[in-house]
Protein backbone atom coordinates (compact mmCIF):
# COMPACT_ATOMS: atom_id res chain seq x y z
CA UNK A 1 0.00 0.00 0.00
CA UNK A 2 1.13 3.63 0.47
CA UNK A 3 3.70 3.02 3.19
CA UNK A 4 4.51 0.19 5.55
CA UNK A 5 4.98 2.36 8.62
CA UNK A 6 1.24 2.81 9.11
CA UNK A 7 -0.55 -0.53 8.96
CA UNK A 8 0.81 -4.05 9.08
CA UNK A 9 0.33 -6.11 5.89
CA UNK A 10 -0.60 -9.30 7.80
CA UNK A 11 -3.70 -9.39 9.99
CA UNK A 12 -1.95 -8.94 13.32
CA UNK A 13 -3.40 -5.92 15.04
CA UNK A 14 -5.26 -3.27 13.01
CA UNK A 15 -7.16 -4.35 9.94
CA UNK A 16 -7.49 -2.22 6.86
CA UNK A 17 -10.92 -1.35 5.49
CA UNK A 18 -10.22 -3.80 2.64
CA UNK A 19 -9.72 -6.62 5.15
CA UNK A 20 -13.17 -5.93 6.49
CA UNK A 21 -14.63 -6.10 2.98
CA UNK A 22 -13.12 -9.58 2.80
CA UNK A 23 -15.56 -10.59 5.53
CA UNK A 24 -18.41 -9.81 3.11
CA UNK A 25 -17.16 -12.26 0.47
CA UNK A 26 -19.94 -14.51 -0.75
CA UNK A 27 -22.46 -12.33 1.05
CA UNK A 28 -24.97 -10.03 -0.53
CA UNK A 29 -23.80 -6.42 -0.44
CA UNK A 30 -25.00 -3.00 -1.38
CA UNK A 31 -22.75 -0.81 -3.52
CA UNK A 32 -23.26 2.88 -4.11
CA UNK A 33 -21.63 4.13 -7.28
CA UNK A 34 -21.04 7.39 -9.08
CA UNK A 35 -23.70 8.69 -11.46
CA UNK A 36 -26.48 7.86 -9.00
CA UNK A 37 -26.24 4.13 -9.41
CA UNK A 38 -26.70 1.42 -6.83
CA UNK A 39 -25.99 -2.27 -7.01
CA UNK A 40 -27.24 -5.11 -4.88
CA UNK A 41 -25.58 -8.44 -5.45
CA UNK A 42 -23.41 -11.24 -4.11
CA UNK A 43 -19.76 -10.38 -3.75
CA UNK A 44 -17.64 -13.04 -5.41
CA UNK A 45 -14.33 -11.19 -5.68
CA UNK A 46 -12.70 -7.84 -5.18
CA UNK A 47 -9.28 -6.24 -5.26
CA UNK A 48 -7.48 -3.20 -3.85
CA UNK A 49 -8.98 -0.98 -6.56
CA UNK A 50 -12.42 -2.14 -5.47
CA UNK A 51 -12.90 -3.81 -8.84
CA UNK A 52 -15.55 -6.38 -7.98
CA UNK A 53 -17.26 -9.43 -9.35
CA UNK A 54 -20.89 -9.44 -8.35
CA UNK A 55 -23.36 -12.21 -9.00
CA UNK A 56 -27.14 -12.01 -9.22
CA UNK A 57 -27.07 -8.23 -9.36
CA UNK A 58 -29.84 -5.70 -9.38
CA UNK A 59 -28.73 -2.28 -10.64
CA UNK A 60 -30.78 0.80 -9.80
CA UNK A 61 -30.22 4.00 -11.78
CA UNK A 62 -31.86 7.08 -10.29
CA UNK A 63 -32.61 10.12 -12.41
CA UNK A 64 -34.24 13.45 -11.64
CA UNK A 65 -36.41 15.06 -14.24
CA UNK A 66 -37.17 18.70 -13.68
CA UNK A 67 -40.30 20.15 -15.25
CA UNK A 68 -39.34 23.30 -17.13
CA UNK A 69 -42.46 25.16 -16.10
CA UNK A 70 -43.37 23.94 -12.63
CA UNK A 71 -39.77 23.14 -11.60
CA UNK A 72 -41.16 19.96 -10.17
CA UNK A 73 -38.58 17.29 -9.38
CA UNK A 74 -39.61 13.91 -10.66
CA UNK A 75 -37.42 11.09 -9.32
CA UNK A 76 -37.28 8.05 -11.52
CA UNK A 77 -35.41 4.85 -10.92
CA UNK A 78 -34.65 2.22 -13.50
CA UNK A 79 -33.74 -1.28 -12.46
CA UNK A 80 -32.20 -4.14 -14.33
CA UNK A 81 -30.96 -7.58 -13.37
CA UNK A 82 -27.56 -8.95 -14.35
CA UNK A 83 -26.48 -12.52 -13.57
CA UNK A 84 -22.75 -11.82 -13.41
CA UNK A 85 -21.08 -8.42 -13.41
CA UNK A 86 -17.56 -6.99 -13.35
CA UNK A 87 -17.50 -3.62 -11.66
CA UNK A 88 -14.58 -1.28 -12.31
CA UNK A 89 -13.38 0.05 -8.99
CA UNK A 90 -13.04 3.71 -9.85
CA UNK A 91 -16.83 4.05 -10.04
CA UNK A 92 -17.38 2.71 -6.54
CA UNK A 93 -18.26 5.14 -3.77
CA UNK A 94 -19.51 2.99 -0.90
CA UNK A 95 -19.82 -0.69 -0.01
CA UNK A 96 -22.07 -1.96 2.77
CA UNK A 97 -24.17 -4.94 3.81
CA UNK A 98 -27.65 -4.69 2.23
CA UNK A 99 -29.85 -2.03 3.78
CA UNK A 100 -32.03 -3.47 6.48
CA UNK A 101 -34.41 -1.73 8.85
CA UNK A 102 -33.14 -1.83 12.46
CA UNK B 1 -7.99 20.28 22.25
CA UNK B 2 -4.23 19.84 21.74
CA UNK B 3 -3.03 20.23 18.18
CA UNK B 4 0.70 19.73 18.42
CA UNK B 5 2.72 19.54 15.27
CA UNK B 6 1.90 16.12 13.85
CA UNK B 7 1.77 14.46 10.51
CA UNK B 8 -1.54 13.51 8.88
CA UNK B 9 -0.77 9.84 9.51
CA UNK B 10 -0.46 10.52 13.24
CA UNK B 11 -3.86 12.16 13.13
CA UNK B 12 -5.35 9.18 11.33
CA UNK B 13 -4.02 6.80 13.97
CA UNK B 14 -5.42 8.97 16.74
CA UNK B 15 -8.98 9.24 15.57
CA UNK B 16 -9.73 5.55 15.14
CA UNK B 17 -12.66 4.63 17.37
CA UNK B 18 -14.01 8.16 17.53
CA UNK B 19 -17.20 9.55 16.03
CA UNK B 20 -16.33 11.24 12.76
CA UNK B 21 -17.81 13.16 9.89
CA UNK B 22 -16.64 12.11 6.46
CA UNK B 23 -17.47 14.40 3.59
CA UNK B 24 -17.19 13.12 0.05
CA UNK B 25 -16.29 15.12 -3.04
CA UNK B 26 -19.91 14.76 -4.10
CA UNK B 27 -21.04 16.66 -1.00
CA UNK B 28 -22.59 13.68 0.76
CA UNK B 29 -21.94 13.49 4.48
CA UNK B 30 -21.35 10.34 6.50
CA UNK B 31 -21.38 10.29 10.28
CA UNK B 32 -20.41 7.35 12.40
CA UNK B 33 -17.68 5.72 14.45
CA UNK B 34 -14.42 5.31 12.60
CA UNK B 35 -13.56 1.61 12.53
CA UNK B 36 -10.39 1.84 10.46
CA UNK B 37 -8.76 3.53 7.52
CA UNK B 38 -5.67 3.22 5.35
CA UNK B 39 -3.17 5.43 3.56
CA UNK B 40 -5.47 5.88 0.57
CA UNK B 41 -8.19 7.24 2.87
CA UNK B 42 -10.31 4.17 2.28
CA UNK B 43 -12.56 4.21 5.34
CA UNK B 44 -14.62 1.75 7.33
CA UNK B 45 -17.28 3.33 9.52
CA UNK B 46 -19.74 1.75 11.95
CA UNK B 47 -23.28 2.92 12.65
CA UNK B 48 -23.14 5.19 9.63
CA UNK B 49 -25.69 7.83 8.77
CA UNK B 50 -25.80 9.39 5.33
CA UNK B 51 -26.74 13.04 4.98
CA UNK B 52 -27.53 14.80 1.73
CA UNK B 53 -29.08 18.15 2.62
CA UNK B 54 -31.47 16.37 5.02
CA UNK B 55 -31.07 12.82 6.26
CA UNK B 56 -31.28 10.25 3.51
CA UNK B 57 -30.40 6.71 4.50
CA UNK B 58 -29.31 4.97 7.67
CA UNK B 59 -26.67 2.33 7.25
CA UNK B 60 -26.17 -0.01 10.14
CA UNK B 61 -23.08 -2.09 10.55
CA UNK B 62 -20.00 -1.32 8.51
CA UNK B 63 -19.84 1.01 5.58
CA UNK B 64 -16.72 1.19 3.40
CA UNK B 65 -15.89 4.37 1.57
CA UNK B 66 -13.46 4.43 -1.31
CA UNK B 67 -10.65 6.84 -0.53
CA UNK B 68 -10.59 8.80 -3.77
CA UNK B 69 -14.09 10.12 -3.04
CA UNK B 70 -13.19 11.42 0.41
CA UNK B 71 -12.88 15.17 0.77
CA UNK B 72 -12.19 15.20 4.50
CA UNK B 73 -12.43 13.24 7.73
CA UNK B 74 -13.25 15.22 10.83
CA UNK B 75 -13.95 14.30 14.42
CA UNK B 76 -17.26 15.42 15.83
CA UNK B 77 -18.35 16.11 19.35
CA UNK B 78 -21.53 14.11 19.78
CA UNK B 79 -24.09 16.19 21.66
CA UNK B 80 -26.83 13.85 22.88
Amino acid sequence: MADEAEQQPSTNTVEEPLDLIRLSLDERIYVKMRNDRELRGRLHAYDQHLNMILGDVEETVTTVEIDEETYEELYKSTKRNIPMLFVRGDGVVLVAPPLRVG
Amino acid sequence: MSMRKQTPSDFLKQIIGRPVVVKLNSGVDYRGVLACLDGYMNIAIEQTEEYVNGQLKNKYGDAFLRGNNVLYISTQKRKV
